[in-house]
């Protein structure tokens, strides 16, 4: 079952455009939406959600149309926008309180739980918290309602490698329980110990929409001097950019057996530059 | 919509709120403009809406279960029952100047129910113009409150002017109760029922607005 689909989502704003945004996040899974700053990412989640008005498309949250059952679908979700921002000068225990009025299944138990795993002191307020502890807490809200899909912009931007490799783990932890999770970054290392599948957006498109490993393994990274550039290798060379010795490209999988030059794997974040690179030319 | 009222006293609520509903004492002093008094309301809700922003309430308040025009009715809501505390608080000091200094007010109108309800008719026009100019673009509060407010004080010229010139306002209005008692009693009938229209439409073309918003 999907805990969420898109179907022909579209938003035209006078200098930018969502087109045809189509994609899916499936039970128990961990979707890495990713893409550039500016690519559409925050604008696609907020659309998702009504915050943004979609001009058109169809948004089903575990199969039901968003806009007719809002108010439900808010009590099966969590939206953790980049960590806690707002009413920062709040203590932790104030904002619960205001919150966990609005949810039928909020469960305390889960959230000292939750403060307790996270070390959350609940007389702090968000402005002394770390950037990694306020994501953390946004996490302890969501988690508090037994939501069972959470949606999280840039949850790890910002973060610094250990808390973002802390991040990481709790949210493997949590697909593990059987959370599905949507999380947006534009930092791509994130995704690659930790994503089932990875939704790719560019300009406003969807590149790609399909299993992480499937996706890397549709390219190989090339690094070339400009002496082994043969004519015939030259046009299957994808998004070429100047290295320290020479070159670096890629190169389809598929096109391997035309070329003889030695290839590795290629990572989330080299075919996610070298694509870019290849886009903007 | 309990839930988010009491979101709005938890968190969102300034201390101004609190602090200017004090100062209806302000019909104690013996000569003053006294609809200034309800304009303090209207400062206080201006200070919360800026807090809001300030503290990005309307982001947090989305991610909860609530629809966006539920937002709007809340908020209003809260302001709506700040603006009639401020006047129910206001009569027991209205009472006590009467007893206390029998003399009118020699700046403008005397503390008395058509003050009231002259009054109730200026705050449902601050909510007519404020609340639908806020809801439009909430980032822009300032613009919203210029407007409201340049009503308010406008209103308080033209009615304090009538209550010197005017001889309906001079001889029948401003004066101490209970005078003219069904004349003023008409008045404030008129400020409950133009504040209740004006605000409900506000709060229906507010919703409007900030349904049609993109965030």
């Amino acid at each position: 079952m999907n805990v969420l689909s898109v179907e022909g989502l579209e938003k035209r704003y006078p200098a930018f455009e969502l087109k045809n945004i189509s994609f899916s996040v499936r039970d128990g899974e961990i979707m890495g939406f990713i893409g550039r700053n500016g690519a559409g990412k925050t604008t696609t989640l907020k659309s998702l959600l009504n915050f943004v008005h979609p001009d058109s498309g169809l948004i089903q949250f575990f199969g039901l149309p968003f806009l007719e059952n809002e108010l439900a679908i808010k009590q099966r979700i969590g939206f953790v926008s980049g960590g806690v921002d707002y009413y920062m000068r709040s203590k932790l225990h104030t904002i619960t309180a205001a919150t966990r009025r609005f949810y039928s299944s909020w469960d305390d138990a889960a959230y000292h739980k939750y403060l307790k795993t996270f070390e959350l002191d609940e007389n702090k307020t968000p402005s002394q918290l770390s950037a990694g502890m306020k994501v953390k807490y946004s996490l302890a809200l969501a988690l508090s309602h037994h939501a069972e899909f959470l949606m999280m912009d840039e949850p790890t931007s910002g973060l610094d490698p250990v808390s973002r490799s802390e991040l990481l783990d709790i949210f493997l932890a949590l697909a593990k329980d059987g959370v599905s999770i949507l999380f947006s970054t534009h930092i791509t290392s994130d995704l690659d110990n930790c994503a089932d599948r990875i939704t790719y957006i560019r300009a406003g498109e969807i590149v790609a929409s399909e299993e992480l490993d499937t996706f890397t393994e549709r390219y190989r990274l090339v690094s070339y001097t400009s002496e082994q550039v043969t004519s015939s290798l030259r046009p299957l060379l994808i998004g070429e950019k100047t290295a320290k010795h020479g070159y670096t490209a890629l190169l389809k999988t598929e096109d391997l057996p035309l070329v003889s030059i030695a290839t590795t794997p290629a990572d989330l974040e080299t075919i996610m530059v070298h694509l870019e690179k290849e886009m903007a030319l | 919509m309990k839930n988010l009222i009491i979101k709005e006293i938890r968190l969102a609520i300034h201390p101004t709120n609190i602090l200017f509903l004090l100062l209806s004492s302000m019909l104690l002093i013996p000569n003053y403009p006294y609809y200034v008094v309800f304009f303090y309301t209207t400062l206080g809700i201006f200070f919360m809406c800026l807090n809001g922003r300030e503290n990005h309430d309307i982001e947090y308040s989305l991610q909860l279960p609530v629809r966006k025009a539920q937002l709007v009715y809340a908020r209003i809501l809260y302001s709506t029952i700040l603006e009639v505390l401020q006047f129910v608080i206001a009569i027991p000091f209205a009472i006590l100047r009467a007893k206390l200094i029998p003399a009118g007010n020699d700046v403008g109108m005397d503390a008395n129910i058509a003050l009231f309800g002259l009054s109730l008719l200026m705050m449902g026009l601050f909510n007519a113009l404020f609340f639908p100019r806020y809801y439009q673009d909430p980032s822009k509060i300032g613009g919203a409150f210029v407007v409201g407010s340049v009503a308010v004080f406008l209103f308080i010229s033209i009615a304090e002017t009538l209550t010197h010139t005017a001889p309906f306002f001079r001889n029948q209005l401003d004066t101490p109760d209970p005078a003219f008692l069904s004349t003023k009693l008409a008045v404030l009938a008129v400020g409950i029922l133009a504040f209740s229209a004006l605000t409900y439409w506000a709060a229906h073309r507010s919703a409007r607005r900030f349904i049609q918003l993109d965030l």
